[in-house]
């Protein structure tokens, strides 16, 4: 079954007198429970598609189902419910709140969601926490972690309310190699292990042996699927 | 403590600098509105205990002639009061009712004076029974030279502060009888040229009235006085026998009049003498209770006193009443003027704010002014506090934006912002409201006291003594809550506008 399915998406931006096509109309699908990375050069229209996938920007043309879910039709406060239950984001900057500390900043979004039990909300947190490694690092704040540490926390929220895509715009761009590796590593091993649908945006060939579906884009249009 | 609360109080925390800057100005502004709401308070209770002690009393009685009610420095106006018709009976009524402490009837009212270059100018006379109004009023006059009149003796007492616009007017300086010129009091002018300094000890007005005929009195002058406090407002009256006051009035006789009257009414006049008709209080009060004469005003003007050695047999146009303590004014008013209706009497009571209209109107904008700088203040505060908010939320765009992109509604972000604020207003304001309380007693406790009249028109008196009241807490209160609203308004749109698509950071 898929979980996302992208019609004929476009997005144009305009730029003083005239237009970029960021993305110039854009069909795939993604399967539950997939590892996808898109690919391409910079400028290439990753980030764009990415944004409106995790419905944060909307197309100029086109259409994005997400389980049948037809996101226009929706309106802002519908739109950040599917964000808050439907959707993990891993930024790039990693943005986690400053002023929570690393159990604060993954509990975040189940406290938004108030349907919540407090058992069920602890023991949600102190599992991924668990899973992304931090358990020694639960009362420290954001600031007083390393890039890869935070990214953890990053993934750790982005999983804790069982979503059903993550979406990861270059994660790894701010790691060093050898952290990268363990962040994309720690990536599919809750893909697995949670069955969650993972699509990540990379222009670093190292990061592609972890791929598992991988889409190639260029100038806005899908030039190649492996 | 919600979600919300713990952001707000932990990012207080983080951004010390700008918390202390709404933190400080909602200190400063709570404070500074405490204390003017304290000294409009102090204002307003010192001015009525100075006015009801000193001048007024708690109630008036008028005639119910009288149109409007503002009868005490009606400067704009100046007619002449309407005199009490059946002051007897009203007598009956004062002296018989439990609530009143004492009364003092008086007739005040503007006289005219003539300067050496035959120009009309005027001065404010209240006339009474000196050894009552010292009973009625006691302290409320200080006598600076000279000595105060004896009952039954002629003469006036000029207050310190007409004694100088007298002397620009009529070119010379009021002195006591046997008084020794203080050359200091001088204006300048006067002290330049003192050998042709024209000294007088007496003054001759003429009682103003609707018609032109009035009675040219001359009264010696016998003391100069000061009033103990609002000077600047009761120094336009001096206090003058009311013997002199009712010969002033003498208003005019009836062959003046009988030209300008109907037919039928210039027989019933041709019949008597009109001094004879109107010269026993008994006549006078058969005259008005009978219908068929309408001479109003012919009525009054011609109320003429009689001069005689029991001083309130004779005319007056106003009462002061002191009322016991612990009598509600209110109350009183209500009861005077039902027993009044019941009984016929045509005379009504007013409650001392009612009567001076005008000073009212004075202390009305020295308030005003305390308002505005309240207002001034709330306003700086507002815009201070809305410009760092603001930036506050601005800076804090991608955080914020996260929050959004992960999916917190605006409205999470908005009370966030809102409990920040408040908590920031609640602490600092609240510290703001109760230092203004300690200062408030501070002030009381020091014991300042001024001469100066402005001064004493923003003090309400001789002492600056603000007061707090549980109604200027409340209204502390309020007005921190309502500029912490106004001032988050603003930045709120701002917070609202923040779309998670800023939480992206694009090179
Ligand atoms: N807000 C914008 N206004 C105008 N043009 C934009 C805007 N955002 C993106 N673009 C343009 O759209 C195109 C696609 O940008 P996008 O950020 O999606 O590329 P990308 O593949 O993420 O690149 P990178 O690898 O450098 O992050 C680029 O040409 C970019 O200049
Ligand atoms: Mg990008």
């Amino acid at each position: 079954m898929n979980v996302i399915e992208v019609q004929g998406l476009k997005k144009d931006y305009p730029l003083g007198k005239t237009i970029v096509h960021a993305l110039r109309g854009i069909d795939f699908s993604v399967e539950e429970g997939a590892f996808l990375s898109i690919v391409g050069p910079s400028g290439s229209g990753k980030t764009t598609l990415l944004n409106i996938i995790g419905c944060i920007d909307h197309p100029t043309a086109g259409r994005v189902r997400i389980h049948d879910q037809e996101i226009s039709e929706l309106n802002d406060k519908q739109i950040t419910d599917l964000r808050l239950h439907r959707i993990g984001f891993i930024f790039q900057s990693f943005n986690l709140i400053p002023v929570l500390n690393v159990w604060e900043n993954v509990e975040f979004p189940l406290l938004l969601m108030k349907d919540k039990r407090k058992e069920e909300i602890a023991a949600r947190v102190e599992r991924l926490i668990r899973a992304v490694g931090l358990l020694d690092y639960m009362a420290h704040k954001p600031a007083e972690l390393s890039g890869g540490q935070r990214q953890r926390v990053a993934i750790a929220r982005a999983l804790v309310g069982n979503p059903d895509i993550v979406l990861a715009d270059e994660p790894t761009a701010n790691l060093d190699s050898e952290t990268s590796e363990s962040i994309l590593k720690l990536m599919r091993e809750l893909n697995e292990a949670e069955r969650t649908t993972f699509i990540f945006s990379t222009h670093d060939p190292e990061v592609l042996k972890y791929a598992g579906k991988i889409v190639k884009i260029k100038d806005g249009m899908i030039v190649g699927q492996e | 403590m919600g979600l919300t609360f713990k952001i707000a109080w932990r990012n207080i925390w983080r951004h010390k600098g700008k918390s202390l800057v709404i933190g400080v100005i909602l200190f400063i502004g709570a404070l500074l509105m405490t204390v003017g709401n304290g000294m409009i308070s102090g204002m307003e209770n010192g001015l009525s205990e100075n006015i009801v002690n000193l001048f007024t009393g708690d109630i008036l009685i008028i005639s119910d002639e009288q149109e409007k009610d503002n009868i005490l420095l009606d400067l704009m106006t100046a007619k002449p009061l309407k005199v009490i018709k059946n002051y007897e009976a009203a007598r009956e009524v004062l002296e018989s009712e439990e609530m009143i402490a004492d009364y003092l009837p008086a007739a005040s009212g503007l006289v005219f004076l003539l300067n050496p270059r035959s120009e009309m100018g005027s001065v404010y006379l209240l006339g009474v029974d000196i050894d009552r109004y010292q009973r009625m009023f006691p302290n409320s006059i200080k006598i600076t030279e000279g000595r105060i009149f004896e009952r039954g003796e002629r003469g006036v007492l000029i207050s310190e502060f007409a004694r100088k616009p007298l002397y620009d007017f009529m070119e010379y300086w009021l002195l006591p009888q046997d008084g020794i010129l203080d050359e200091s009091k001088l204006p300048e002018e006067a002290k330049e040229d003192l050998a042709n300094l024209d000294v007088r000890s007496d003054i001759v007005f003429m009682g103003a009235s609707d018609s032109n005929s009035t009675i040219d009195i001359r009264v010696p002058v016998t003391g100069i006085i000061e009033y103990k406090a609002l000077n600047k407002i009761w120094g336009y009256y001096c206090l003058v026998d009311i013997e002199s006051f009712r010969e002033a009035h003498n208003y005019v006789t009836g062959a003046d009049r009988a030209a300008e009257l109907s037919p039928e009414e210039e027989d019933l006049l041709a019949t008597e003498d009109l001094e004879d008709l109107f010269s026993s209080g008994d006549l006078f009060t058969d005259v008005i209770t009978d219908e068929s004469i309408t001479l109003d005003q012919l009525r009054e003007e011609t109320a003429r006193e009689l001069v005689d050695y029991d001083l309130d047999d004779g005319s007056y146009n106003l009462a002061f009443i002191k009322l016991k303590a612990g009598v509600s004014t209110q109350e009183a008013l209500a009861k005077l003027n039902r027993v009044f209706r019941e009984k016929g009497i045509k005379v009504r009571a007013i409650s001392w704010k009612e009567a001076v209209g005008a000073i009212g109107s004075m202390a009305v904008m020295v308030k005003a002014a305390l308002n505005l700088f309240i207002m001034f203040i709330f306003f700086v505060a507002m815009i201070i506090i809305m410009n760092t908010l603001s930036m506050a939320a601005l800076e804090r765009t991608s955080e914020l934006a996260m929050m959004r992109a992960i999916g917190a509604r605006k409205g999470f972000l908005r009370r966030m912002f809102l409990a920040e604020t408040s908590l920031l207003s609640f602490f600092f304001g609240g510290l703001g409201i109760a230092s203004g309380i300690i200062v408030i007693y501070l002030i009381r406790a020091a014991d300042i006291s001024t001469t100066n009249e402005i001064l004493q028109l923003l003090y309400g008196g001789e002492k600056l003594s603000p007061l707090y009241t549980s109604a200027d807490f409340l209204l502390g209160l309020v007005e921190l809550g309502i500029v912490t609203f106004l001032s988050v308004i603003y930045p709120l749109r701002v917070v609202g506008k923040i779309v998670p698509l800023d939480a992206i950071v694009r090179e």
